[in-house]
């Protein structure tokens, strides 16, 4: 398999592959990663999972911490701060790319949506779950959460779930009185 | 009668007498899993998009139709599925010829009513080979209980700690006083590394809450965000899958491990079942989780097992919405984790509807505490039954998650985890862990055995510790400065386990070397006798070698 | 008369099965419990009334109701609570929630309606809590779950701890009971109970405020 996409443009494997992942459930028969193709790797269950063992060197946390930046010697001595314990999206997209190719694509897009999370402030987040709770907000209300997320923290998928929200709260009467 | 036949009289006085039965009442959904208000199964896609679900048009759809439609159905798959026989798909089910992969690719393109015909297919029997084929993990493992009835700190830190040292891969802590939320997590997070590097803890309480603890590292995952198979109820529980799916989210952004909650009965126990079948209303939660994103689900009736449990096939309906879960590619976390029964003939044989086949946590947990002290009102099995556990574990030859201890060895772990929570304590300035605590906590059988506390004090110094923004960063801080080194390390490579997030994959624990294992590295590869999981070699050694049993050569 | 061992074993088991048929005969026909007297005085408003503490009860709450799920008559139940405020030094105000029967959304609609911001509220099978209207509607101050275990004294000191919170102190919260095996014996029975109950919910009436003649 891996000599005759060596004679297919990177373009079409990509797309082949994303064909193939879209459809594949199963998480024995893997396709080859289209390393061979060109550009950059997809990520690999066999290859690069678990990320801590396979590549402590490619993980960064949020504020762009190694791995083994962290050790107890700079906790005590100050040098690390909660910032540089939380993961980071780059981590986040990686993590959804394995998801994809062991076939789960809806843990995927909960990983995508939470890479897009990793830059809203904890306070922010939580008031924006309790906005999304029934009869807390308007439909502009909503809407404008929606574009806070887009414009604020390019939350595209985010925003896209938001929107949707207030468009079925509206349809069933959960929208604030 | 005039006279009473004598084994009448004695069958009254059984425990089972004890126990509440109710027939089935249909019109509210009192019934497990045979509704005449089930609808009939049935999908119409136009464009890409479900335009009918069971019978139900896109224009009078509620929440939960609408959520299911759009998210869970894959609708290039969603044709051939409907279109499958459902007797033949119930075989397939038990079929080991049929691989695991080929059962979910087509899990997502049935609507609920389809799998609830399939699942009505099959008797227990049946329902337990399908999990053992299904679960996600090709390992089985357990989650314990840890509470107190005072919310008493060392004791939780102790409890945990022996907790994971017995093998429980996942802790589980809840409150009497909410307020004490942030206290217990601490000490239930803390005490279990003592016990077993790598154990993860999580606190159940309300969701805002819960997250807001996570953020902080006071806990490493959490499970108890409850959906619903009605939109009603749902609404009561004061969420809807919108809200829910952005706080899963959230979770994953923070790099913490969650799972959805739900079980047969909630619907019908909060007043609005629709008059649907709990086991129909259950795979409706399964769906909401699976479009959601989020890896796993616990259920198994869970606090509503009361409900089951009084109805016709109320049990085989709890292993069914079990293996509802799996065949969508979900973690289970499998319930057992409720007291249902006065019978301990009946508590055991529904709890062995799990532990034979195994699920990715047998229980959710098994009290690791007496049920006395257990708050989530007590759990199927206690610490009294562990002995009783280790040998149905050996008798059967099966992996129930816990392995044989000795006494000596409990007593050092518990009294480490105590004095490691005192050191923590006093350098985040709460109210002190006092040396006579530390004593009872290490040979406690429970919180009638430790002193009281001044509860208020308690509660202001929590308030005042969530407001200085207190993070796990200070207890590894606070543990290395008072010589607990070891712990340290331990609790602050669990912080970096958040950083490259492996444990956000499906059905993940770590093992004792802090390595995770999930359905990604430990797939389910079980296809008949001579594969996946099998207890032997090593781990087989450890389980059958329980204290109680004589050595010949001691003879 | 020469009596045996068996004749004895006999005697004592006929006595015990006597008494268990009165006990479960009481069970059976539950002793009827006087029925709560309400006037409506309208819409629920919110207070102003630092000194207030306001009771919300369920929908179905004396109206189809009359006891707990362990007999405890609804009357009585008022009786302690209002006099458990009372005994604070605080006033109290009842109020009937309609839209939901959640025991967490009456609370908080009572909290909210209340001039301290506390409330309590009360299911008919006595489940309760106390609540304040700056907390989400599903936490709360103190929650009393397990509606089998809420008795007499426990709703006393629930008006007395509630008036506490109102006057700003910090009580010891009420201790919360525990019976693993509540469950299997009543939970079957509180989901009927509680199907009855949403029966009287409508979802669009806002909540009345009440008087009860005790």
């Amino acid at each position: 398999m891996a000599q005759k996409e060596m004679n297919l443009s990177p373009e079409l494997i990509a797309e082949a592959v994303k064909r193939v992942m879209a459809s594949m459930v199963d998480s024995k028969v893997q396709p080859a990663a289209p390393v061979s193709g060109g550009g950059s790797a997809r990520p690999d269950a066999r290859k690069d999972y678990p990320l801590a063992l396979k590549h402590p060197d490619r993980v960064r946390s949020a504020s762009g911490k190694k791995l083994d930046e962290v050790t107890l010697d700079k906790v005590l001595a100050g040098q690390i701060g909660f910032d540089d314990v939380k993961i980071s999206p780059e981590t986040l997209e990686f993590q959804a790319g394995i998801a994809e190719s062991v076939g789960r694509p809806r843990l995927a897009a909960n990983m995508r949506r939470a890479a897009e999370m990793t830059r809203i402030p904890d306070e922010r987040i939580l008031e924006m779950y309790n906005a999304l709770r029934p009869y807390r907000s308007t439909r502009q209300e909503l809407l404008d959460m929606a574009a806070e997320l887009e414009t604020k923290y390019g939350a595209r998928v985010c925003s896209a779930l938001v929107r949707e929200a207030a468009e079925i709260y509206e349809k069933r009467g959960r929208l604030k009185r | 009668m005039a006279r009473r036949q004598k084994r009448f009289e004695v069958l009254e006085q059984r425990p089972i007498h004890k126990d509440g039965f109710i027939k089935e009442w249909v019109e509210v959904g009192l019934v497990a899993m045979d509704s005449p208000n089930d609808p009939a199964a049935g999908i119409k896609i136009q464009g890409g998009k479900v335009v009918e679900l069971d019978g139900k048009r896109r224009e009078d759809f509620d929440m939960i139709d609408y959520w299911i439609a759009d998210h869970y159905i894959d609708t290039a798959v969603a044709e051939e599925a409907m279109g499958l026989d459902s007797l033949k798909f119930a075989r397939m089910l038990v079929d080991i010829d049929v691989p695991r992969c080929e059962i979910i690719r087509l899990s997502v393109g049935m609507t609920p009513a389809k799998i609830l015909e399939v699942l009505k297919k099959l008797n227990v029997v049946e329902l337990m080979m399908a999990m053992q084929k299904l679960r996600p993990r090709r390992t089985p493992s357990n989650q314990a209980h840890v509470t107190n009835l005072k919310d008493t700190p060392a004791l939780l830190a102790a409890d945990a700690a022996e907790a994971a040292y017995r093998g429980f891969s996942e802790v589980e802590t809840t409150v009497g006083v909410v307020r004490y939320a942030p206290m217990n997590a601490l000490s239930i997070t803390l005490g279990s590394q003592v016990g077993r590097p790598g154990v993860i803890a999580q606190c159940a309480v309300e969701e805002a809450l819960e997250l807001a603890m996570g953020m902080r590292g006071l806990t490493h995952y959490a499970e108890t965000v409850s959906v619903y198979g009605t939109e009603q109820v749902f609404i009561d529980g004061d969420d809807t899958p919108w809200s829910k799916a952005f706080l899963a989210s959230a979770y994953a952004s923070r790099g913490l491990k969650m799972r959805y909650t739900s079980g047969t009965g909630s619907e019908v126990q909060m007043g609005y079942a629709e008059g649907k079948s709990m086991l129909y209303l259950e795979i409706r939660c399964v769906m909401v989780t699976k479009a959601a994103g989020v890896q796993g689900l616990q259920n198994g009736s869970i606090s509503c097992i009361g409900v089951p449990g009084a109805v016709p096939a109320g049990i085989r309906a709890v292993l069914a919405e079990n293996v509802a879960t799996v065949l969508t590619d979900l973690e289970v976390a499998s319930g057992n984790d409720q007291t249902f029964t006065h019978s301990s003939i009946r508590n055991t044989a529904r709890m062995l509807m799990q532990f034979l086949p195994g699920t990715d946590l047998i229980f959710s947990g098994y009290s690791s505490v007496p049920n006395y002290d257990n708050m989530f009102a007590g759990s199927t099995h206690d610490c009294d039954d562990y002995d009783d556990y280790l040998v149905l574990q050996r008798d059967l030859q099966i992996d129930g998650g816990l392995r044989p201890v000795t006494e000596e060895k409990v007593i050092e772990v518990r009294n480490r985890a105590a004095r490691a929570l005192q050191a923590v304590f006093e350098e985040l300035s709460l109210p002190p862990v006092t040396d006579e605590e530390v004593e009872a906590a290490t040979y406690a059988h429970g919180s009638k055995d430790m002193p009281d506390r001044n509860v208020p004090e308690d509660l202001r110094a929590i308030d005042e510790m969530m407001k200085r923004g207190t993070t796990a960063l200070d207890i590894v801080r606070a543990l290395a400065k008072h010589g607990f080194r070891q712990e340290a390390e331990t609790m602050l490579n669990m912080l970096k386990q958040k950083i490259s997030g492996d444990y956000l994959h499906t059905s993940a624990i770590f093992d004792e070397n802090m390595h995770v294992i999930s359905a990604v590295n430990d797939a389910n590869d079980y296809q008949g006798p001579g594969t996946g999981y099998r207890l032997e070699g090593a781990r087989w050694d450890i389980l059958k070698d329980i204290p109680m049993a004589i050595d010949p050569e001691d003879i | 008369m020469n009596i045996t061992e068996d004749m004895v074993k006999e005697i004592i088991l006929e006595v015990l099965q006597e008494m268990q048929k009165e006990g479960r005969a009481a069970a059976v026909q539950k002793p009827e419990a006087p029925a709560l007297r309400f006037r409506e005085v309208g819409e629920a408003k919110p207070g102003t009334n630092r000194n207030e503490v306001v009771v919300g009860i369920s929908p179905a709450f004396g109206i189809s109701m009359n006891k707990t799920i362990i007999d405890i008559p609804l009357q009585s139940v008022l009786k302690e609570v209002l006099a458990g405020i009372e005994e604070e030094g605080l006033k109290s105000r009842l109020i009937r929630v309609i839209r939901t029967a959640d025991v967490g959304f009456i609370a908080h609609e009572a909290a909210k309606l209340s001039g301290s911001g506390i409330g309590i509220g009360i299911q008919s099978r006595g489940t309760s809590v106390i609540h304040q209207k700056d907390l989400a509607p599903l936490q709360n101050l103190e929650l009393f779950s397990q509606a089998p275990l809420v008795e007499l004294e426990t709703f006393r000191a629930m008006g007395r701890n509630a008036a506490k919170y109102a006057k700003g102190e910090q009580p010891s919260p009420v201790p919360v009971r525990n019976d693993p095996m509540a469950r299997p014996r009543y939970q079957g029975l509180a989901a009927l109970i509680h199907n009855k109950e949403t029966q009287f919910v409508k979802p669009d009436m806002p909540s009345v405020e009440l008087t009860v003649a005790m």
